[in-house]
């Protein structure tokens, strides 16, 4: 076992009850059930043995999914090919989610996609952007954590948070009407 | 107190609705959102959204013979200190 860097605290303790969010967001790094395990399995060797640099305090959850993107980024990124960008520019305005919004105002759309069509969805963003909106929008971690973790400004952490929160409605808006869960809006003429 | 306009309760909105801003201008965007209608729809749909993704991006959870594993590797690990 290691030391406990808080008091009273064990690794396992502190560790242990983010393995399901170390999961979820390596799934999302990597695209990839058997490298999601591995990067998780490396994840917890690495903390376990750099435990004693957690600073007590912290949010545990933040310090292991900072060791997991490293770890990604260091040794698995260049496994895989990145996809190609979706058109960025396409995603720029406040118009498209606000045409989307008019056409089902409550959003209940939402709750009749299934849940694999929604994570479909997140592992199509381009990457930069399934980064921040897995770690603020699904894992919960502050902008100011996760402009730590990325070494990026909290302006950047937003704007791209932004972007990949539209580009998700969109997609999300066109697969509900596809399948018929949603009427399209006439465009004005 | 002057308050918070349409296009300023838009630009705060996703930081509202993650609790990322001020308490004054929480509190600022809180009070045009319950005496404008359109806005109060559109933060509406914007939390129905932010409500559903964080309901199914974290419905998986680790693998059972996976959570093994790395406990079975941390008592190694442990063991040869």
């Amino acid at each position: 076992m290691a030391e406990p860097a808080v008091p009273g605290r064990t690794f396992d303790d502190e560790a242990l009850p983010h393995l399901d969010a170390l999961y979820r967001v390596a799934l999302r790094l990597t695209a990839d059930a058997s490298q999601a395990e591995d990067l998780v399995q490396d994840t917890m060797l690495k903390a376990y043995r750099s435990w004693k640099q957690y600073r007590p305090g912290t949010n545990a959850k933040g310090w292991l999914l900072t060791i997991l993107r490293n770890t990604f980024i260091n040794d698995y990124r260049r496994r895989k090919h990145e996809p190609i960008p979706m058109d960025l520019e396409a995603v720029e305005s406040h118009i498209i989610d606000r045409s989307i919004q008019e056409a089902d105002p409550e959003g209940t759309f939402f709750s009749q996609i299934v849940d694999a069509r929604v994570v479909e969805a997140i592992d199509g963003l381009p990457h930069d952007f399934r980064e921040v909106l897995v770690l603020s929008d699904i894992e919960g971690l502050r902008y100011a954590e996760i402009a730590d973790m990325l070494h990026i400004p909290v302006g950047t952490v937003k704007s791209r948070l932004f972007r990949a929160r539209r580009l998700l409605q969109q997609q999300l808006y066109s697969h509900a009407v596809e399948m018929g869960y949603i009427q399209p809006r006439e465009s004005p003429t | 107190m002057s308050g918070v306009d349409c296009a300023q309760a838009l630009i705060h909105l996703d930081d509202f609705l993650k609790r990322e801003l001020t308490p004054e201008l929480m509190a600022e965007v809180r009070l045009h959102l319950d005496r404008c209608r359109d806005c109060f729809e559109h933060a509406r749909f914007e939390e129905s959204f932010l409500t559903m993704l964080e309901l199914r991006g974290t419905r998986e959870t680790c693998p059972a013979k996976l959570r093994a594993r790395i406990l079975a590797l941390l008592r190694a690990e442990a063991g040869e200190h």
